[in-house]
Order: structure tokens, then sequence, then C-alpha cells
């Protein structure tokens, strides 16, 4: 175990113990000197043994066991995905299996496979660019779309962020961070057909430079022309409420008694918990349940309540040590797949880090990420462990794979 | 695209900043505008209020009130106010008549809905209010609130009543549309039209501090109107429903049915005894309770839809048509000679009449209700071809009324029998029992009026119902009934008019009793015997035609005696007052 990055396994455990303490003080309610607490962290400390139990399973496993078990993983996840669609609703949405003890979600089971999934493709050799770009789009898209039917849009743009990252850190040409972001930007200028224009001949003018081939710029002008031009007519064929949904998703103050009030409440926590927090047990907005999903999505807001700045500070500085450590050590894995792979596992956690606490804070929209390593959850902590058991085993293991 | 040790450093640097992002909120939520927070959140200044809609109310054909809205003083309590649980228990116990556990327990169930008001009493007497304002002030945590509460005008088993939202209900419904203090149907029309009666509740976000500065988090549609509920119309006349209440038997127990011939709509339903729906409003007391579960006449019983009892004679056009859709027999057939009864193997099957009624046709055999016709007819039929041809004419079967818990009564098979009577079970004498309506046959006084309904409408069975339209601040919404044909060829649909109208105008007939002279009045006389008493239920079925046939009834009485002498009469009476209000020309 030479390679074995102990520093991120330890990080990970402390994360995990500052997450059944949250759990626990999120679940507790006390008015007076009564106090009652719900169970949840007692299943999470279940979880949190079954999960290390599986990162050790993965870390000792051979690689080539994994390897087989890839694409029947793949097949069967987008299996139980579109199962679940056809399964009732629970609390709102398509994204549960029922099992009785527990609700398994397999969209968290997705994207892991899909992250390995697309890491495999990337790497195998003789591929042209596009080659590479159109079979992992396709992985990708496969799951997110059926994510987003859930509906769950913040799984869904996962699987995209982490996918755009492995590219990134992949073998194509920098120009194609242009070429993945034009759409996007097409998309907000097609507002206004000056901006438009002027935006595209930028483009152009640097693909030109990067010596692309005349038929690919075409393609890339008459492609983002064609979505600045429907982005408009989409928008206005929306219905009102359609509109309203995205505007909320961007803006959440405008659903004052749905997301906006979450948000705001959130954010009295957060706020009133000062520099130095209410104390353990103390937080009032917790205690009152103003807050819906305190142990899961929004158990950021009882840490800032109950243990202020300073608490809070601690938790994100945990997070980042963890993050750092992890990227320090990617750096020095030689083989692609096993490099893309971990960008993706990366990458995913430090996007569902920032979406969640951001959402708490009030200042990215509200998602339903939930916090990973801290949030009650069975499915979300297994599979996030088990992504973290893939990177480890693969630095673990460099020497051999590399 | 990049090295390993560039794009980690890309990464890392892009890490950084998303946490730097973190970072500056959290500096600006805790440090710099954490003291306002504080404030906020101590003084819980941002919170969404309910507002309430309004439950609609119920009106009979014209309007005339059934259900209403009427005020009412409630008494509530904010947990959060509380300084001693068990002296407000105690005081509340005392000052409102409520018993201890109860106030405890409510107290105790919301103890954490500190900022919320949670109803406690209603329904609270002026004297009271004026009388216990004063000691009021002693418990901030109470307070009065001027609201409205659910009253029933009359005692009646379509209604249903509302009563306060118990737990289990609260988690089954759309949680945005009740709260701890809702009122919710229980039973009757109030559950059955639940959702169109409560309407949807508005939103209001609260977000003024304590000197009443606005604390300006939201900016847009701080309040969502509700939806008020809408008003039921129903098909019930009150007039013909008061007036039936008055000509029912005091000494007996039953139910009368009366619909509309052309819609399906029922204009008088009522079933004795009854029950006040008010009693069940703020919370029925045990007292009560128990009075109504122990009174042996079975006061909660709506004998209309929840009882199930034989139809005895009134069942007999089911048989004969029977017949004569199978061409087993047609107009003039005549069948086994009745003696006073039939001979079948070694049974002899009784016929009401000890006399004998002769050789009949199937015309006579329903006007003078002759058994033996009836008993010798169904030794052609199998058990399944009884059976399948009453459920054809939707007798046995739920009717689908916008009532809750309806039952379907009774109509055993083949393997009911062998199950119950024994592998060895004679099936010919249950089938002939059943052919004139006894035997293991149990029906309900809806079911039997739907079919007399259909007679009276072509041989078109119509879904009986009580809702006439819902209506709206934005619509009026028809209610939709549904049609269904009997299986019955027009010529066999006649004979049994004709036999029908025979029985209660033609001499000896059975309904003689049910005559109104100026009016054509149709009808069937049952006197089934049953295991309730000895006596047997009276029954009456029938409708009443001017131009066109108007109204079709059923009247039941529980071990009444004799249909044609007990319950005709009844329905003489609900043809002739009915004439009065709708053909006051006609008839004198």
């Amino acid at each position: 175990m030479k390679n074995f990055n102990w520093s991120a396994l330890v990080l990970l455990i402390i994360l995990l113990l500052v997450g059944v303490f949250s759990i626990y003080t999120a679940s507790t309610t006390k008015i007076g000197d009564e106090i009652t607490t719900e169970n949840f962290y007692i299943r999470q400390i279940f979880w949190i043994f079954i999960s290390l139990i599986m990162l050790y399973i993965i870390v000792r496993i051979p690689r080539q066991v994994l390897d087989v078990l890839i694409v029947p993983g793949y097949v069967l996840t987008v299996l139980m995905l579109v199962l679940v669609l056809f399964l009732p609703q629970i609390k709102g949405s398509h994204r549960w299996i029922g099992m009785g003890f527990a609700n398994f979600q397999p969209s968290e089971l997705a994207k892991l496979v899909t992250i390995l999934l697309t890491a495999k493709l990337l790497s195998r050799p003789h591929q042209s660019d596009w080659q590479m770009i159109y079979s992992s789009l396709l992985v990708v898209t496969i799951p997110a779309l059926l994510i987003l039917i859930e509906p769950d849009l913040g799984t869904s743009l996962t699987l995209f962020v982490s996918l755009f990252a492995i590219l990134m850190a992949g073998p194509l040409p920098k120009f194609y961070i242009v070429i993945f972001l034009s759409p996007l930007i097409s998309i907000v200028a097609s507002f206004s057909i000056p901006i438009f224009l002027v935006l595209l001949a930028l483009l152009l003018w640097y693909l030109y430079n990067q010596r692309l081939g005349w038929v690919t710029m075409m393609f890339i002008g008459v492609f983002n022309t064609f979505v600045a031009l429907i982005s408009p007519v989409i928008w206005h064929g929306l219905k009102e409420y359609q509109q309203n949904r995205i505007l909320t998703f961007i803006d959440p103050m405008r659903d004052p008694f749905g997301a906006g009030y979450q948000i705001i409440q959130s954010k009295i926590a957060i706020g009133s918990g000062g520099l130095w927090g209410k104390g353990f047990l103390m937080g009032t907005q917790k205690n009152l349940k103003f807050l819906p999903e305190h142990h899961t999505d929004f158990i950021f807001s009882v840490i800032g309540e109950e243990f202020g700045f300073f608490g809070c500070l601690i938790v994100l500085t945990l997070f980042f040590l963890f993050l750092f450590s992890l990227v320090r050590s990617i750096r020095k894995l030689k083989r692609n797949e096993t490099y893309f792979a971990s960008i993706g596992i990366v990458t995913y956690l430090a996007f569902q880090i920032f979406v969640n606490v951001g959402m708490n804070l009030g200042v990215v929209p509200t998602t339903g990420i939930p916090l990973p390593f801290i949030s009650y959850g069975g499915s979300n902590l297994l599979i996030n462990v088990m992504a973290v058991g893939f990177v480890l085993k693969l630095i673990n293991e460099r020497s051999i794979f590399g | 695209m990049f090295k390993r040790s560039t794009f980690s450093t890309i990464l890392t640097v892009a890490i950084t900043l998303l946490f730097l992002i973190l970072l500056l909120a959290l500096v600006r939520l805790q440090i710099v505008k954490g003291s306002f927070y504080q404030v906020v959140s101590q003084q819980n200044f941002v919170r969404i209020k309910t507002i309430p809609s309004v439950r609609g109310e119920i009106f009979d054909c014209n309007y005339r009130p059934i259900v209403l809205n009427v005020p009412s003083f409630n008494l509530y309590i904010r947990p959060g106010l509380i300084k001693d649980k068990e002296r407000v228990a105690d005081f509340v116990s005392k000052e409102f008549d409520v018993p201890l556990e109860e106030v405890s327990r409510i107290i105790i169930n919301n103890r954490y809905r500190l900022y919320h008001d949670v109803l406690l009493v209603e329904n609270i007497s002026y004297e009271k209010r004026v009388r216990v304002a004063e000691k009021l002030n002693y418990f901030p945590s109470l307070s009065f609130r001027n609201e409205t509460i659910r009253n029933y005008r009359y005692p009646n088993h379509f209604s249903g009543y509302v009563g306060k939202i118990n737990p289990e209900e609260l988690k089954n419904n759309d949680n945005s549309h009740y709260t701890i203090n809702s009122h919710i149907g229980k039973t009757g029309l109030e559950k059955f039209y639940e959702t169109a009666l409560s309407g949807t509740p508005g939103y209001e976000l609260l977000q003024v501090d304590a000197k009443g500065k606005n604390l300006k988090f939201l900016h847009y549609n701080l309040r969502k109107e509700p939806a008020h509920g809408a008003n039921l119309i129903l098909t019930i006349d009150n007039r013909l429903q008061q007036y039936v209440e008055e000509i029912f038997p005091k000494n007996l127990n039953g139910a009368v049915v009366v619909m509309d011939a052309q819609t399906g709509g029922i204009l008088a339903y009522v079933s004795k005894p009854d029950f006040d729906p008010n009693m069940f409003v703020t919370g029925i007391s045990v007292e009560d309770w128990n009075s109504l579960m122990q009174d042996e006449n079975k006061p909660m019983l709506d004998r209309i839809i929840h009882g199930t009892y034989p139809p005895g004679s009134i069942f007999k056009p089911i048989t004969a048509t029977l017949g004569l859709e199978m061409q087993v027999i047609d107009s003039q057939t005549k069948l086994a000679e009745c003696v006073g009864g039939l001979q079948v193997g070694n049974r002899f099957f009784k016929c009401w009449n000890h006399q004998g009624h002769g050789f009949l046709n199937v015309t006579d055999a329903l006007k003078y209700s002759c058994d033996v016709f009836f008993y010798d007819l169904s030794t052609n039929f199998t058990l399944d071809q009884m059976r399948d041809f009453t459920k054809a004419n939707f007798v046995t079967l739920p009717t689908g009324v916008d009532l809750i818990g309806e039952r379907k009564g009774f109509y055993p098979t083949h393997q009911w029998y062998r199950d119950n009577y024994g592998k060895q079970v004679s099936i010919l004498g249950l089938k002939i029992n059943m052919s004139i309506g006894q035997g293991e046959l149990l029906v309900t006084p809806l079911q039997m009026c739907a079919y007399f309904n259909a007679l009276a409408h072509d041989g078109v069975w119509i879904r009986p119902h009580l809702l006439q339209k819902t209506i709206t601040k934005d619509q009026v919404k028809l209610y939709q009934p549904e049609f269904k044909d009997l299986p019955l060829h027009r010529q066999n649909l006649e004979l049994i008019q004709d036999a029908l109208y025979k029985t209660v105008n033609g001499l000896h007939g059975t309904g003689g009793a049910a005559k109104v002279s100026g009016v054509d009045v149709y009808g069937k006389t049952g006197s089934a015997e049953n295991h309730m008493g000895e006596e047997s239920h009276a029954w009456f079925s029938g409708y009443a035609s001017w131009e066109e046939p108007e109204i079709s009834f059923t009247v039941f009485l529980e071990n009444g005696g004799g249909g044609g002498r007990v319950a005709a009469p009844i329905a003489r009476e609900i043809v002739t007052f009915y004439n009065d209000l709708k053909h006051p020309k006609a008839g004198k």
C-alpha cells in the first residue's frame, strides 16, 4: 500500500463522522427541556459501515473483475432508470425504487457507472476527435435524459459537468472547449441579434485561427445560428407556467411559497448562526421545523445555524483538503482510462458539494442535490463512498496499472 | 488537451475559486449580516400564512339551503405562548366543558407548532364568550376567532357531515390543501364531493419585522388568493323531501326514494330513523355516540344504500321479463294453475293467496302478484341465467350513486350454495324462492327505484344521482348522468308497463291503494318475508306519468306488513303531493 492516499481516506472518514453528528442534531427537536431524536443517525451509521466495506472491497478486488462489470452495470442501470419511471411517485418524483427497508436511487448508481464507461470509451486508441465526442455524448445522454424525466435536473447536470471535465482533460485539442460552450452562449445571446452576430464572428475567427476545416466551421456556424434562432421561438412557445418554472430555477425568489421560501429560511438559519453559532442542538429555525429536508438537502443550514461561521469553515476546509488531496494524486496517474475516471469522479464530487452548499447559501439555484458524505441518505452515501473507493484504488495501483 | 500537471492545476484553481465563492457568501450571511438574521430568526418574522378557502354550500334544486356555513366563535391556542401547560388545559376543560384528556392531547400533539394557532374549541356561545373574555387575559396563548361552522338544515342521510381532520387523513391528502385545523368531509356528499367543496387555500407570505417594516426578502407574488369551494346544487326538492318526512309512519323504520324519471336525479331521499349531522361537526360526545350506536333502530344506517333486504314481489317484473325475453312465455301463455300453491317434487310452495288464483297470464300474474306463476316459470331457467339477468337489470349491483359506501346487495352463486348448504344442495327449491324475490336474494331500495325508473324511462337505466350541478365563481359544471339499456324488447317493456298500470288501476289489483285520479300511476307491491321480524317488509315501487313519466319511487318499510296495505298509500300521497306541486290544474 505504498501509494495509498491515506490522507484522503482519513479526511473522508472525518467528513462521514461530521455527517453523523450533523444528522443527529438535524433530526433532534428540542423545545424547552423536551428532546426528541429521530433515528436517522443510526441508519446513517449503518450505511457508513456498508459503504466502508464496499470501499475496502473495491480497493482490494482485482481490477479485471471490476473492468468486466462496467458495461453490464451500465446496461442494468439504464434499465433501472427506465423501470423507476413506471413506479409510483415518492415525494413527487420517480426517483426511488422502494425496497422495504430503504429506497434505492438508480440515478446515484448511474453517475458512477456512466463516468467509468465514458472513461473506458475515451481511452480506446486510434479514435478521431468526433468519434470520441459522439460516443461519450451518447453514453452520457441516455441516463441523463432518463434522470431528467424523473425529474432530477441536478443529477442530470452533474453527469454533463463530469463529461465536460473528462473531455477537457482528455486528448482533444483546446479549441473544443470553445466549441462545446458556444451553443450555451448562443442561447443566452440569442435575445439580442447584434450581440449574437458579433459573438458568432468572434467564434468563427477563433476557429479559423485554429486551422479548422471549412466543413467543420460551416457546421459549427450553422448549428449555432440554428440554436440562436430556435431559442426565442421555443421560449415564446412555452406556456407561462413552463417559463415560470425556468425563471424560478434561475431565481428561486420568484417562488415565495416553494423554493424561495426554503432558501430564505435556509439563509435565515445560516445567517443567524453568526460567528460561533447557537450551539449544539440549539438551532431555533431547525427546532421550529421551518426548514424541510433538514437532514438531507438542507443539512448545511443546520451546521451553519448551530456552529456558525467557525463550523462552516471547518466543514468547507475538510472538503477542500479532501478534494485537493485527490487532485494531487490523480496527477500521477499515467494510463488514460484511470486518469479520466478519476477526473470525472472528483469533478462530480466537487460539483455536488458546490451546488449543495451554494443552494443553502442562496447563491446557486435549487436542484435537490444532497451534500456528499454529510447528508442523510443510503444510496447517495454508498455510491459517493464507492466512487472515492475507485479513485483510491486507481491511485493505489498506479505502479501496477499506471 | 492539457498535460496532467497543467490540468490538475486548472482543476485545483477551479475548485479553489468555487470554494472562495462559498466562503464569500458565508462571510456575507454570517458575519456581515449575521446580527440582522439573528433578529429575524428570533422573532420569526418570515413565514407563510394560509388563507383558508371557503367551503362550498349545498342547496336543493330551487336553491333552498340544505347545508350552510354559519358564523361560529372558535377558541385557538398558540403553543409557543403557553406558560403553564396544566393550567391552560385545566382552564379550557372547565370553562368550555371539554374533556381534560382531549385538551391535553391537542396541546401535546402540537407542541412544536410554536407560531401556529391550533383549533381547540368550536362553536362557542356568545354568552360563554362574554363571560370568559376577561379571564382570557391570564392566558396569552388562547384567542378567539370569528369563523364559520357547517350547519345542516335538517336531519338526513345524504349530506353526510364534516369533522375535524384526523392525522391519517392529513397524511393521505395533499398537505397543501389541509392544515391541522381543517375540516374534511367524513361521509355522504360532503365526502364524495370533498375536492369540489373544499376548494384550494391561498397563501400569504408574511415578512414584516416587529416595527412593521418590510424585510423585502421576496418581491414577487406575495399573496396567492384562495379558490373557494364550489356550491353544490342538488336534484333534491326540499318541499318533497320535507313532505315525505312528514308522512313517513312514525312507528316504523324504512326508506323512501323519489327519482326524476327523465334525469335520474333523486328528488327525495328519506331513510328513517335519521340523525342530526350537526352533532358530528364539532366532534361528537361519547354519550351521543353511544346512544346512536346502541339504538336498536339504527339511526346511522342509511337504509337506501347501506341496507340490503329481500325485495319480495317487487322483484317479479324481472322474473317475468326473463321469461318473455327468453320466449318461454308470451303475453298470453298461462302456466300452472294456482291452487293456493304449487307442488314441485315432494315440496308444496305456497302462494300468498291461499284461495288460489287459477290459470293466469303474465299480466294478471303481476297484477294479482300470484306466486305460483313465477314458481312455475323459474323451473325453466338455470340459477346462472336468473343471476345474470338480474345483474343485467342492474339489481344486486352498486348503482354508482354519488354517495359513500354503497352496498351491492346479494345474488348467490352455485358455489355459494355448495359452500353454505353442502355439496348435495338442490338448487330447484332455492331458485323457486328467488323467482319471487325471496330466499337469499338481497337488494337495496335504491337499486329497485333505479330499476322501476328504467321501466318508466323507455327501458333506459339512468345512474341515480343527487348532484345537479356545481357552481364556482368562474364556471357551472353540470352532472353528466350515465344511461344504459335494460335487456328488454319494446313489446315486452310495454307488456310489463301495462301490467304495472293494471296492478294499480285495475279491478282487484294489489296496488289499488296507490291510485290517484287524473294521474297514471304504475307500480308493484311487495311483502317480503324476512328474518328481522314477524311482519313482512312492506314494499311499493313504481312511477307516475302525466304527459310523460315524471317520477319514480320506492317505498320500503321494515317489517311494515303488506306492501299493498302499508306502502302503496304512501306512494299515493307522494304522487298526490307532486301532482299538486307541479300540475296544480290536473286531476282536480
